[in-house]
């Protein structure tokens, strides 16, 4: 299988959510081999899974006063802080024929390059099911995955730095979440590439790149003018609405 | 009446149900972490609850639940429907 490979980039997080679809759309109809991307977010954003209540899961109001956007995801999954300068978010995008059939195997294979990007770094991790990747038993990554019209698409985060108190003071964690965690807190459940090595942002960017290329035809490559225009699209008509993002 | 409860599914995700009631369920929102296949269904098994007496039983519940799933070929991860049947019934009891 082929892919295109589009670097790292930064958008809004209405637009990085748009640019998924996008790329959706054009790997169904054909018009674009399987894709996979890399990805920061400014401002810095929350963003939630489908099934999720902002209201619940997000202190909107700190969100405006902190210049935090926050945005609804098509994918399951819980809420993530995406800092600006604290993580590198990726999304892969390919038609299901060419992927593991089980959504646990397709989890555990996109898992696989992120973890063995962080192997190349010196950081051993693991695939913890059903859609983390822990250090320890610490969360470095979080994933999602969604699959409709026969296209997959998976994003994640990997977790560079880390402003605890940034994170916790925009995201609302229920003490269900942590009920059988083993830990007192929240902040004891997750961790970042930082805690472990002296790796710039764009050195785990390209261990990332490395995890995720190895052993794949793949090409650098960018979005269409097409898709760019749907993005935007996209971006405008849902995920910056609050119709979309308060939807639940 | 209105109700809510939460909780973390064995194995699995946080969930979520928001519920207003009277005799039988008028409105039911099932919110969570977890991951439904296609995501629409989930709409199905909130629309299919309406109406359902709150004096169901939990495993009658989840049997309603499990219908609709199968009829909408859904696959859900983090949760179950005796989760579901479960968590409604806590919601409804507070």
């Amino acid at each position: 299988m082929k892919w295109r490979v589009i670097g790292l980039e930064t958008n809004t997080a209405y637009m990085n959510m748009g640019i998924d679809e996008a790329i959706a759309h054009s790997v169904r109809t054909g018009a674009e081999p399987a894709t996979m991307r890399f990805y920061k977010w400014k401002p810095s954003a929350v963003s939630i899974g489908r099934f999720q209540s902002l209201g619940d899961e997000v202190n909107v109001e700190r969100c405006r006063e902190l210049g935090i956007d926050y945005v609804r995801r098509i994918t399951g999954g819980g809420a993530v802080y995406h800092d600006s300068n604290g993580e590198i978010t990726y999304s892969v995008i390919a038609k299901e024929a060419g992927m593991p059939s089980g959504i646990h195997d397709s989890y555990r294979l996109i898992c696989g390059w992120v973890i063995n990007g962080l192997a190349a770094l010196g950081i051993e991790s693991s695939f913890a099911p059903i859609n983390d990747i822990v250090v320890g038993n610490r969360k470095i990554s979080g994933n999602a995955q969604t699959r409709r019209d026969g296209i997959l698409l998976q994003h994640g985060t990997v977790l560079y730095d880390l402003d605890v108190e940034r994170m916790f003071g925009v995201l609302r964690i229920s003490k269900e979440k942590i009920s059988d965690k083993l830990i007192k807190s929240v902040e004891e459940r997750v961790t970042c590439v930082r805690d472990y090595s002296g790796v710039s942002q764009d050195g785990l960017y390209e261990a990332l790149l490395g995890g995720f290329t190895d052993g794949k035809d793949f090409y650098m490559g960018n979005l269409s003018k097409e898709e760019l225009g749907q993005a935007f699209s996209f971006s405008k008509g849902t995920y910056g609405t609050d119709a979309w993002n308060f939807s639940r | 009446m209105k109700g809510m409860a939460r909780q973390k599914v064995h194995g699995g995700k946080l969930l979520c149900v928001k519920i207003e009631y009277e005799k039988s369920i008028d409105k039911i929102q099932i919110l969570g972490d977890f991951f439904v296949y296609p995501e629409e269904s989930l709409w199905a098994i909130e629309d299919g609850l309406i109406g359902v007496s709150i004096n169901t039983g939990a495993d009658e519940i989840a049997r309603i639940v499990e219908d609709i799933a199968k009829a909408q070929n859904a696959e859900m991860i983090g949760i179950t429907p005796a989760a579901i049947a479960q968590t409604i019934l806590m919601a409804v009891t507070r």
